[in-house]
């Protein structure tokens, strides 16, 4: 089982990259599916789909095949329900019930530990219904949104130590603690201020899990090498283009700035370039080629 | 645009993370402040520059900005979510040790700093001690990061979700000292009560039913609070900004976010596109771009094509989306675009900048 968080902040194109991370590891022939969080889906409007549901549907992208499904905390802990319950009427009980249902969601902490308990039922837990997945891909909250989901199992272990509760916490967290099955990846841009949340973020991650993620600087326009000479030669062709060529000096040096500063940080980075496109499957076949992960 | 930054009195910048609106909403604060208005930016989260421009502190004081521009007062501070909470729950529990008891509650801490809504709830609770002092003529909100902008206006129905009245009842009603639940309720109750202890524990329902029977104190204030907001938001003077980036999902989500705004009773006054076109193809002449057109032999020629095309195709969504949004919203300026500049926008001058190509109608 191979867990992928897929992160960043708001704007830096992660569920692109989540999707184009899918496509990739089904194309190397392992059962995959790309899951997003939250009540409202961003992959309906973005792969033009009539709906994306609970219920995994199957998405076709040149040829190859992965599943793709959004969970939100009330759907994952019925899924749970049902199979600690096992008694159908009474599960069924407790969810019709509109106080029960008012109640899930808003019990502190209840969602994001349902989603994450959802995420790791596969092995080594095998808790709930089986998932038939090698490979989970998670397009993830933004940065704040998302150490919160992390922090949610520590931060209720600590109030609940006993049941069923207590022990499920600590499965989970010991699950996200796994190096050989949890990956996180941190989304960022060849600007300031995404680089610097990026950072910070991962030192974040680092910190709870002792998992170092990887940075993906996304969208960096590449400079061919005779690109380069012409905007660095003196009276050269560039010079018909002013303002395009002052641009395009400034966006190499920014960008190398940029990357320059993700590998001081110690954390392993890679380059993801900026598909000028608005086909969305050509854009995630183009970047799941350059995805090394 | 210029319309609401002088009549409105209160100006929410909504959309989803990474569009800009922190710098959006800086710089409307600028402009109305420039007008003459006693202006009060609220914002959450800002970036390190912006703090620094802005002479920001994270516990939540005032910085006062002082420019040769501004005529009125330009005042602007962080939100504290987790502070402002605190100083809620104190104000409204009648004593002092009930107040304590519900700040120490383990799962209120979640509540306040991590459950989804509350940093919502607690930006228009700032938003509306500031209305109600008086001291401003506008105040500007610059909303938390969602995944989607109808996210915002959603969250604090789901936090007053909390007080719903049988929830709390239910946990009101439980004894601590014997089994979890005795029989105060009719076996249907009993038994889904029962399922959720068989679910998580009963330790978790001991301290989720000490939660609820704390905040029972403070939950007719907190609910004549949401009610209070509520009114305040679809007052008619009371203005929503949507900012949204270019990205044609975002545009999609903006529209469907158009018609909502709508259904809910408040007033949308503008949609602002920002990063619209980069200032480069703004200031390539037409000569220069025939130029480049016919001698498409450099590698810079071509980069030149590639990009102009892309933006190009980029502006057709746009046009669409343009259509779409006067016939729904009935207004014909309602659409705002903002250039993409070469650099981050983070200094005063950057600023001032900003908020004159704004007052000057944006990109046309």
């Amino acid at each position: 089982m191979e867990i992928n968080f897929v992160t960043g902040k708001g704007g830096v194109g992660k569920s692109a990259v989540a999707a184009a991370l899918a496509l990739r590891r089904a194309r190397a022939g392992f059962r995959t599916i790309l899951v997003e969080l939250g009540d409202q889906s961003y992959f309906r409007d973005y792969l033009d789909l009539k709906e994306v549901q609970y219920r995994p549907q199957a998405i076709k992208i040149g040829g190859v095949q992965f599943d793709l499904a959004q969970w939100s905390g009330q759907e994952c802990l019925k899924d749970y329900a049902l199979h600690i319950l096992k008694i159908e009427s009474l599960y069924r009980l407790f969810f019709e019930n509109a106080v029960s249902r008012a109640l899930v969601n808003v019990a502190p902490a209840l969602p994001e530990l349902s989603i994450l308990g959802k995420i790791t039922s596969g092995p080594p837990r095998n808790v709930g219904p089986k998932l038939p997945y090698d490979v989970i891909v998670v397009d993830a909250y933004a940065s704040g949104h998302f150490m919160a989901l992390l922090n949610a199992p520590a931060g209720l272990a600590a109030a609940v130590k006993f049941g069923p509760m207590g022990e499920q916490v600590r499965s989970i967290d010991s699950v996200l603690h796994d190096q050989e099955i949890c990956h996180f990846y941190v989304v960022t841009l060849p600007e300031e201020l995404p680089v610097v949340e990026g950072l910070e973020l991962a030192h974040n991650i680092n910190k709870r899990l002792q998992i170092k993620p990887k940075l993906l600087l996304n969208r960096c326009l590449f400079f061919e090498e005779e690109l380069l000479t012409e905007l660095e030669q003196e009276n050269s062709a560039a010079d018909h283009l002013p303002s395009f060529s002052k641009y395009l000096l400034e966006l190499n040096l920014r960008q190398r700035l940029m990357q320059d500063r993700l590998l001081k940080s110690g954390y392993s980075t890679e380059t993801l370039p900026w598909v000028l496109s608005f086909d969305t499957k050509n854009v995630l076949e183009k970047l799941s080629q350059e995805l090394k992960i | 645009m210029i319309s609401t930054l002088d009549s409105a009195n209160v100006l929410i910048c909504i959309g989803s993370g990474g569009v800009g609106k922190t710098t959006l909403a800086a710089s409307l604060g600028f402009l109305a402040a420039k007008r003459g208005r006693r202006v009060l930016v609220l914002t959450i989260d800002p970036s390190q520059r912006l703090k620094t421009t802005l002479k920001l502190s994270d516990n939540g004081d005032l910085s006062i900005l002082e420019h040769p521009n501004i005529r009125g007062k330009f005042s602007a501070a962080v939100i504290d979510p987790k502070k402002t909470f605190d100083e809620f729950i104190t104000r409204a529990a009648s004593q002092e040790d009930l107040a304590k008891k519900i700040i120490h509650n383990k799962l209120y801490e979640e509540l306040s700093t991590t459950l989804s809504g509350s940093q919502e709830f607690t930006a228009l609770e700032k938003l509306y001690s500031a209305h109600e002092s008086g001291e401003y003529d506008l105040i500007i909100l610059d909303t938390p990061p969602t995944k989607h902008a109808i996210d915002f206006l959603n969250a604090p129905q789901k936090l007053s979700a909390i007080f719903n009245e049988g929830v709390t009842r239910w946990f009101r009603q439980t004894d601590k000292n014997s089994s979890v639940f005795i029989n105060f309720f009719h076996a249907g109750t009993r038994q889904v009560l029962r399922a959720l202890e068989a679910l998580t524990g009963s330790e978790f329902m001991h301290e989720l039913s000490e939660f609820f029977e704390n905040i029972q104190a403070w939950q007719s204030k907190l609910e004549d609070r949401i009610n209070s907001v509520h009114r305040l938001l679809i007052s008619p003077k009371t203005h929503f900004c949507l900012v949204t980036s270019f990205d044609p999902a975002k545009l999609k989500e903006a529209a469907y976010f158009g018609k909502e705004i709508r259904r809910g009773g408040y007033t949308l006054s503008s949609v602002v596109i920002n990063r619209a076109l980069p200032s480069w193809l703004l200031q390539t002449t037409s000569q220069q771009m025939t130029h480049a057109n016919s001698v498409t032999t450099t590698a810079l020629d071509k980069k030149f094509q590639e990009l102009k095309n892309y933006y190009q195709e980029r502006d057709l969504f746009y046009r669409t989306f343009t259509k779409e949004l006067i016939l729904e919203m009935k207004n014909e300026d309602i659409v705002f675009r903002i250039p993409e500049f070469d650099r981050d926008i983070s200094n005063i001058t950057d600023i001032a900048e900003l908020a004159h190509l704004i007052e000057n109608g944006g990109l046309q």
